[in-house]
């Protein structure tokens, strides 16, 4: 086998088990990669130490002259590291000062993914070591035209949910469950463990494709459906009382699982925490001067710029998500969420709440 | 052990940190943090600055010396269980930091600088910036003391590695984090120019000590 053929194979070997368990983390190394020849002027990227992030940015990258710091974010994604504390304003500081990308170009712009704009502060990163931070677009394959036009469209702002992504989610659901409930299964009835786990399998596949598109009552449908299904393919394959019931019971209980998590894991509903899921996005235009850093984070595309009045509309706030980003961004304060009862909920305590779910950020550093 | 998973769970819960730890460490952490102290403080009045100071318990020890104490931390949360055990004086500065930021603070001013348990917290790129930029800190004749958990050779090394198997699985599942014990904490101190004068080992040689001078 030829060295490259052997390096080809190895990385897909990974991509594939990375992908069935992207919710553990898969660390990297951190520190500063060079991508093609880049030099004192070249732009200056930053992400996590994700390994499948980081393999696929750099092959995305290809072509590009560019620099890469990748930040020790515990081997966790983008995403979730900003929203869990370990892609923080500190993180961000720590590995722009570290990583000796200061000596090697002249500027000080860094470009993050934009989906690290819940977990970063850009104003607080900027007062601590100089960094101007840009948000740039959501996916990564959109990097090279960024970096070619230097303009964010309005499609590199909104996160998308492909059919790949929905895959890939599946799978990341699907491998790790199928895994414990076949386990189980087999030392109950060995031969339910490979049915239960198709079952697993088959319902992912179905939730992270079709859940969101099933109107308001999605949860009870989406159970009764599949319970029906379970229960029609164990009939037909001539499946006993016990076999039935177990079937209907396991397909209730993984609907319930997966629709639970589907809230947390998919940017279709925001908001992980149930209390959460209840808040609305609110505006103060009042405060609003126009600096446009919700519209830049914002990944649902809330806002629309009103150029000539230099404010911004919550044109779509229907689409919010809850991530916090524009919230955490603005530095007039402007923004903030609302509760049930309509009581204010401060950016302040939304910065708190979204910058240290671990104990680990804070905005008011000094 | 910094690298324990489950401190990485404590640590998002800092009333129950120095509990934990004392467990875990079945108690060896109590000589380790009396050992930092003994070794940073030479006489009261010495100016100390603690990288990662989290619930203070080290803080104690050096303020109880008789040290000025510059304590920096990243966390909050963290810091706010140190101040309720100190007492709010001159002796002791409090900052919410990085410890990559070390190099905001005054040059040769320290008598020496303490990390305890955080350098294995860091990424190598990280732990060379802030050995480092420590040693700037340094008053001629100062020293650094890093005490952290190690990898040992041979069996113990083995030994070590089962026994954080299920740690970083429960870590991964709790927080998704784990660090990772240092290699050559000695030769880290060695290669920033320190001269390595000191060193104890606890828990089969997991936890280690290494004190390295700046020359006068
Ligand atoms: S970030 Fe705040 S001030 Fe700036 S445009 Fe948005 S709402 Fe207005
Ligand atoms: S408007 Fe909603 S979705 Fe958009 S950035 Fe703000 S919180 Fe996130």
């Amino acid at each position: 086998m030829s060295p490259s053929l052997g390096l080809r194979v190895r990385d897909w070997g990974l991509e594939i088990l990375q992908t069935a368990f992207r919710l553990l983390p898969w660390p990297t190394e951190p520190g500063l990669r060079s991508i093609g020849t880049p030099d004192e002027s070249s732009p200056v990227l930053l992400t996590c130490n994700y390994a499948l992030t980081v393999r696929r940015l750099v092959a995305t990258l290809e072509g590009c002259d560019a620099w890469l710091v990748v930040a020790p974010t515990a081997g966790i994604n983008v995403w979730c590291a900003a929203a869990g504390g370990h892609m923080s304003t500190h993180q961000i500081v720590s590995a722009l000062k570290t990583s000796g990308v200061a000596e090697r170009v002249r500027h000080r712009d860094v470009i993050l993914p934009q989906l690290a704009a819940t977990g970063v502060l850009a104003l607080e990163v900027f007062r601590r070591c100089r960094w101007r931070v840009r948000f740039g677009p959501v996916s990564a394959s959109d990097l090279p035209a960024y970096l070619a036009s230097g303009e964010k469209t309005d499609a590199m702002r909104r996160i998308r949910f492909s059919l790949r992504d929905r895959l890939e989610m599946a799978a990341s659901w699907a491998a790790p469950t199928a895994l414990v409930v076949g386990g189980g299964a087999l030392f109950i009835r060995p031969e339910w463990a490979l049915p239960l786990m198709g079952l697993v399998v088959a319902m992912a596949v179905l939730v992270f494709n079709v859940y969101d598109r099933l109107g308001p009552r999605r949860k009870t449908t989406f159970a009764l459906g599949a319970s029906v299904a379970a229960l029609a393919v164990t009939w037909l394959a001539g499946g006993a009382a016990a076999a039935l019931a177990t079937a209907a019971i396991a397909a209730c209980f993984v609907s319930a699982l997966l629709t639970y998590d589907y809230t947390g894991s998919t940017p279709i509903e925001g908001g992980s925490h149930f209390e959460e899921r209840r808040w609305t996005i609110a505006f103060d235009l009042e405060r609003c001067d126009g600096i446009f850093r919700c519209w830049e984070v914002c990944p649902e595309a809330c806002f629309e710029k009103l150029e000539s009045e230099r404010k911004v509309a919550l044109a779509h706030d229907d689409r919010c998500i809850r991530c916090g980003a524009c919230i955490v961004q603005c530095p007039q304060d402007a923004l903030f969420f609302e509760d049930e009862a309509g009581a204010r909920i401060e950016p302040d305590v939304i910065r708190k709440y979204k910058l240290n779910l671990l104990g680990r950020r804070s905005i008011d550093a000094h | 052990m910094s690298s324990l998973a489950l401190m990485r769970w404590l640590e998002g819960r800092p009333e129950r940190y120095d509990a934990g730890m004392r467990v875990l460490t079945c108690g060896r952490i109590a000589r380790l943090h009396a050992a930092v102290a003994e070794a940073a403080v030479r006489s009261a009045g010495d100016h100390v600055l603690e990288i990662g100071c989290g619930t203070g318990t080290v803080t104690t020890l050096l303020h109880a010396r008789g040290a000025h104490v510059t304590a920096i931390d990243q966390a909050p949360e963290m810091l706010e269980q140190a101040r309720l055990r100190l007492p709010d004086d001159e002796s002791i500065v409090w900052i919410e930091q990085t410890a990559a930021e070390i190099d905001r603070l005054p040059p040769s001013r320290f008598d020496a600088v303490v990390l305890c348990l955080c350098l294995s917290d860091m990424s190598p790129n990280e732990r060379a910036f802030v050995l480092r930029e420590a040693v700037l800190r340094l008053a001629p004749g100062g020293r650094v003391v890093a005490a952290d958990e190690v990898r040992p050779n041979g069996w113990r090394g083995w030994l070590q590695r089962l026994w954080r198997i299920p740690q970083a699985a429960l870590g991964w599942l709790l927080v998704g984090s784990l660090s990772r014990p240092i290699r050559d904490l000695a030769g880290e101190l060695q290669a920033v120019g320190l001269r390595v004068s000191g060193a104890g080992t606890w828990l089969l040689g997991t936890l280690e000590l290494v004190v390295g001078e700046r020359e006068p």
